[in-house]
């Protein structure tokens, strides 16, 4: 079907040299406010600059290349659709649009719990995460913040947090590797999160 | 602990993303019928946003973009037709999930099973049903007190189709093999609060729903003629508390 010739085009139709953290939160902040006046060539340039994050963890948590593919085209065609839903006073950006893809990433695998292999590599990957030097110079607060929080809980509470949030492990997924009940997990994982908001909050 | 926290934690588990598949889909509902619980998704999707920051970027390949150019300019063209054919083809395809006169019979009717949970007693009564074009997109959003036997429909994405009218059918083995109609949908895709009055609770709980798209005015015939889209129905409430 030929495109509608009203429709703004966008000069590169493949915005291949993508270097994710070259504009900055204000910039993307604008850009999804012009794409909420359906411009296209702002969508463009909000997909070259954010999409390699949100692949990167929608990959994490997929695994498979070609499901997390579909998985990023649905979120930018849910973020075309839903820019005009952003505000900047709720959300950062980056936030906003990793929490659709995100979403959207934890939604396909509840849904087809058996097409994601196994949860082992997963494990391998772990989250035993080593506070580097980078990041006390890293002008991020709020990272350090919730990772210090994050590094106040019981070992294993840290990995159940990360694997969760990081890799889409399911309340009993993370049962069967800790062996505990499912019920016992959701307690914990409740304490956990209960946990980081006070430290945050502190 | 209180509703209020387990709310919070069950907002927070739906953002760590270990809440239970219909929990989630419930809270998912709630969220754009909400502002409250979304904003409080938001908050916790900021507080733990940061775990994120340590995964590498994974550059996509460039035709993923030429994709979804694609799916967008054919939705564009499709949205600007004026012509009545195209735009009942796209809701066609955005329905045809089931219509009625098939749907007990066929497998596509598994998804007319309203998926219920028992809240507790103190709990307040209410129930959301959402009406899919698809697997993400909410066409209806509609909830019922059932205490008060009040609905609220919203529509989220659907839009007045020119020279048509929706339809809001009830069914339940209570009333017999046929759907009900409940009413027409006004001109502003609005319904009478007190439409579901006539029917007991206990019957609303169970009972299916469906909107099918009509000539105007509603069916000509008492029984849905056009193509019928499904609604699920999810308590609103918070889920079941198990307590801790």
């Amino acid at each position: 079907m030929p495109p509608d010739s009203s429709t703004p085009k966008v000069e590169a139709r493949s915005p291949s040299d993508a270097t994710p953290e070259a504009l900055s939160v204000a910039n993307i902040s604008t850009l999804i406010g012009r794409v909420a006046k359906q411009d296209r060539a702002a969508f463009a340039k909000l997909y070259k600059a954010t999409a390699p994050k949100l692949l990167g963890v929608v990959l994490r948590i997929l695994k498979e290349r070609s499901w997390a593919d579909d998985v990023i085209q649905e979120a930018y065609l849910k973020v075309w659709q839903r820019a005009s839903l952003f505000d900047a006073g709720k959300a950062s950006p980056i936030t906003w649009l990793v929490s659709i893809a995100r979403n959207k990433a934890i939604d396909e695998l509840r849904k087809h719990p058996a097409g994601r292999t196994s949860t082992d590599d997963a494990m391998d990957e772990r989250v035993a995460r080593q506070p580097t030097t980078q990041d006390q110079m890293e002008d991020q607060q709020e990272v350090s913040k919730l990772n210090q929080c994050i590094d106040q809980l019981a070992k294993e509470r840290q990995d159940m947090v990360r694997l969760a949030y990081l890799s889409g492990w399911s309340r009993e997924e993370l049962a069967r590797q800790y062996q505990q009940p499912v019920n016992t997990m959701k307690t914990w994982l409740r304490r956990a999160l209960q946990d980081i908001k006070g430290c945050l909050e502190s | 602990m209180s509703e209020h926290d387990d709310l919070d934690m069950q907002i927070a588990e739906f953002v760590l993303g270990t809440l239970p598949a219909d929990e989630r889909r419930a809270l998912n509902a709630r969220r754009l019928l909400d502002p409250a619980v979304d904003a409080r998704v938001q908050q916790w999707e900021e507080r733990l946003a940061g775990m994120a920051d340590d995964v590498a970027p994974v550059r996509p390949g460039p035709e993923l973009f030429a994709e979804i150019e694609r799916v967008l300019d054919q939705q564009t063209a499709q949205s600007t037709q004026p012509d009545d054919t195209a735009s009942l083809v796209t809701l066609r395809r955005q329905v045809n999930l089931w219509r009625w006169s098939t749907a007990l019979a066929s497998a596509a009717a598994l998804v007319l099973v309203a998926v219920l949970t028992l809240q507790p007693a103190s709990a307040p009564e209410s129930f959301v049903a959402v009406f899919q074009h698809d697997d993400q997109q909410p066409a209806f959003l509609l909830t019922v007190d059932l205490q008060n036997r009040q609905l609220n429909i919203r529509p989220v994405t659907a839009e007045p189709q020119p020279g048509k009218s929706y339809q809001l059918w009830i069914k339940s083995d209570e009333l017999g093999p046929n759907p009900q109609s409940v009413g027409v949908l006004g001109d502003q895709m609005q319904l009478d609060k007190g439409a579901l009055k006539q029917y007991d609770p206990a019957l609303l709980r169970e009972a299916t729903f469906g909107i099918s798209v009509e000539p105007p005015g509603g069916s000509p015939t008492g029984q849905p003629t056009g193509p019928a889209i499904h609604g699920y129905l999810y308590p609103a409430g918070d889920g079941p508390s198990h307590g801790i």
